[in-house]
């Protein structure tokens, strides 16, 4: 009889423990919705601010900020322009380079490895690739600014190294591992019987991959070209370092300066505060914007790949 | 007419079969040409860059260059005058400019050159324990007098002016090291990985084996997907309106550890889950059947063959720290000295690459670091290729 009411206690216990085991691995599980959330929110809420009346900081015009074409921060606030739409178009010229340049370049590789390339030319390839993907991007930047600046500043008719083209350069090398890796295993999920297929009928190697074989990955592709995007605009110290970041002035030329929205927000955000800090963190939020929209793009176009 | 047309086709495809074949061979040719060319540029470009970082920053990169300070160190020093020389020291003067942080540039006299026979090898400071001067060493004071704005002959005129055994000079020493960003990027690995291993692992865990199907296992999976897709410039403004500025911890490697340790969730999370859905069913459908209980389980049966790919996850991890800047430098600051606590600001590797190229424009420093992060990141990559080699191996 007491041998047993402690078994029941001792069991009690153990259900207990696993029962409080439970929710705190749960609670763990949670905290990257409370980090999502938390972040969107903040940001969100700190960089709306100065359009609402009221704020403490002072307030300022959302349509002036989003097609402003001038960014001067200064302490009257009368004097002050936070216009950001030449950063935007910066930004969304660098990031259509650099696709034009990468996708193409990335996804030929990505067949290179998985179609063509013998395997001790593999063995050499996809480790580069994968270090590639491990260089910081400070060294990209550092990269851009020692030998991709100076020569543009040779060829550019305005003279100077730092422009959106050495913009679109570094991004398209820093979107290349993305696109590669993804292409790759997105040509690796076809499968084997649709190559056999096409062989068997008499194509080529090379008609089976361009007809047959990229045809079939190319939601996996798709995927990829989203991510590079995503990385693309995001990208903040690598394009710090070549972008010249003006105060003015949409790009008009690939030799002209540009301040994508990224580096305004790295660049002044050590010294400013009271309302200039909060326009940073509504630069902040116009770039969250665009990387939420990629982001469920991604979402639909994996859960897409998922399903078939 | 039918039959003129007829034979017309039948004339052409006589005719041209030989040409559509060629063409047809030419289009293949240009098209492993383009793929072999796209792929020597994704090659040449990581060659170049590496290539480029390692000249770069070689005449940086030795021994000194990992365990000096940054900043540089000023000492007074007592030197026996050197007889038989040009001068009473027995070196050879130049001039160049030290560029001051935060300040202008100066322009002192160094040490070119060294004489065999010169006393300043056997220089003391002032607690009387030898501080042997190198060439490079810059001098700012001789027996009292400075040496700013001094003509070279002057400075020579002012050595041999001296009378005594021995003189006095300040010499100040350029830093250019890059122990405090070592140390620095050290605590940062540790801190952030000591928040970041417990949650990652313990959500994996969950994931894997407590979670049904449904709706909170699809919010967390999209949570983990969009952590991953957020850039680090977004992570900094959060850890800076979080951490630095509500949490008041200020510029601190603290504020900087936990802004990280959010953005490595996913990368813990992913390989962790991924490590864990490896293990056989059963041993789990063993241990249970054994009596154990599910934690049991999962502490004995299930975690330590999940173990190789739980240090994989950490490996990529400390890859994920040495690379990150921009969500460090909201959040940790920029300052080149060794944090005496986790609250003060530290500069990583990367962050003071950062500043070097763009701040002190020395792209020569910016890419000595870069070498040294190369080379850690290539160990990392090389130690988690190994791992889980081994690891898929055993299985």
């Amino acid at each position: 009889m007491a041998n047993n009411s402690t078994d029941m206690r001792a069991n009690k216990k153990r259900e207990f423990t696993e029962l409080v085991a439970k929710y705190i691995f749960m609670f763990n599980a949670t905290i990257a919705i409370i980090s999502v959330v938390a972040i969107a929110s903040f940001v969100f809420y700190k960089g709306l601010q100065p359009f609402f009346p009221g704020n403490a900081e002072g307030t300022y015009n959302f349509f002036d900020f989003i097609t402003g074409l001038e960014w001067r921060p200064s302490d009257d606030p009368s004097q002050a322009k936070y216009g950001i739409l030449f950063m935007i178009v910066g930004s969304i010229y660098a990031t259509f380079g650099a696709i034009l340049m990468g996708v193409p370049i990335g996804v030929l590789t990505a067949v290179f490895i998985s179609e063509v390339a013998p395997k001790p030319v593999k063995m050499i390839v996809k480790p580069a690739v994968e270090l590639l993907a491990g260089i910081p991007s400070v060294l990209y930047g550092v990269f851009g600014l020692g030998i991709i600046v100076p020569k543009i500043m040779t060829l550019s008719p305005q003279n100077q190294g730092q422009s959106l083209l050495a913009v679109m350069l570094v991004l398209t090398i820093m979107i290349l591992p993305t696109v590669i890796t993804i292409s790759e295993s997105a040509i690796n999920a076809v499968p084997e019987s649709y190559r056999e297929g096409s062989l068997g009928l008499g194509a080529s190697k090379i008609q089976t991959i361009f007809k047959v074989i990229l045809p079939a990955a190319k939601s996996g592709i798709l995927t990829g070209v989203v991510l590079g995007i995503g990385r693309a605009i995001g990208e903040t110290m690598a394009v710090m370092l070549v972008a010249g970041n003006p105060i003015a002035g949409i790009p008009t030329e690939i030799w002209d300066k540009t301040r994508p929205l990224t580096t305004n927000i790295a660049m002044e955000m050590s010294y400013a505060f009271g309302l200039h800090q909060e326009m940073l963190f509504s630069t902040g939020v116009v770039l969250f914007t665009f990387i939420i929209i990629i982001n469920l793009i991604l979402n639909r176009l994996t859960h897409k790949v998922g399903e078939n | 007419m039918e039959a003129v047309q007829k034979s017309y086709i039948n004339d052409r495809i006589h005719v041209t079969l030989k040409p559509e074949k060629s063409r047809k061979k030419f289009k293949e040719a240009f098209a492993y040409g383009i793929i072999g060319l796209a792929t020597a540029f994704t090659v040449s470009i990581l060659i170049w860059i590496i290539g480029f970082i390692f000249i770069q920053g070689a005449p940086h990169l030795n021994w000194q260059f990992l365990v000096k300070d940054f900043d540089s160190i000023s000492s007074y020093v007592e030197v026996r005058a050197t007889e038989g020389s040009e001068n009473q020291l027995g070196v050879v003067l130049d001039f160049k400019n030290i560029h001051q942080f935060g300040g202008n540039d100066k322009t002192v006299p160094y040490i070119t050159k060294i004489e065999s026979t010169s006393g300043v090898k056997d220089a003391l400071d002032r607690l009387g324990n030898p501080f042997p001067l190198r060439e490079g060493d810059a001098i700012d004071r001789i027996s009292g007098k400075t040496t700013e704005g001094m003509s070279m002959e002057e400075i020579y005129e002012t050595i041999n002016a001296n009378t005594d055994k021995t003189m006095l000079l300040r010499v100040s020493r350029e830093g250019g090291g890059i122990y405090p960003m070592i140390v620095t990027t050290l605590m940062m690995i540790g801190l952030s990985l000591m928040i970041a291993c417990p949650i990652g692992i313990l959500a994996a865990i969950y994931l894997v084996e407590y979670a049904k199907p449904g709706r909170l296992v699809r919010t967390i999976r999209f949570a983990t997907e969009s952590l991953a897709g957020i850039p680090s410039i977004i992570y900094g403004l959060f850890g800076m309106l979080f951490f630095v500025t509500y949490m008041k911890l200020n510029y601190s490697i603290l504020a900087g550890a936990l802004t990280l340790s959010i953005i490595l969730l996913p990368v813990i999370i992913r390989q962790t889950e991924e490590s864990l859905k490896s293990v056989p069913m059963t041993y789990r459908e063993g241990s249970l059947g054994l009596g154990a209980t599910k934690l049991m389980t999962i502490r004995r049966a299930v975690l330590p063959s999940a173990i190789p790919g739980i240090v994989v996850a950490i490996i990529l991890s400390i890859g994920r720290i040495v690379g990150e800047s921009a969500a460090l430098l909201l959040t940790a600051g920029t300052a080149a000295k060794i944090p005496s606590s986790i609250f003060e600001s530290g500069a990583t590797l990367t962050i003071k690459a950062y500043t070097s190229a763009k701040e002190e424009a020395d792209i020569g420093m910016a890419c000595a670091i870069g070498a040294v992060v190369i080379i850690i990141i290539f160990i990392l990559n090389g130690s988690s290729k190994l791992i889980s080699k081994s690891f898929n191996k055993s299985v």
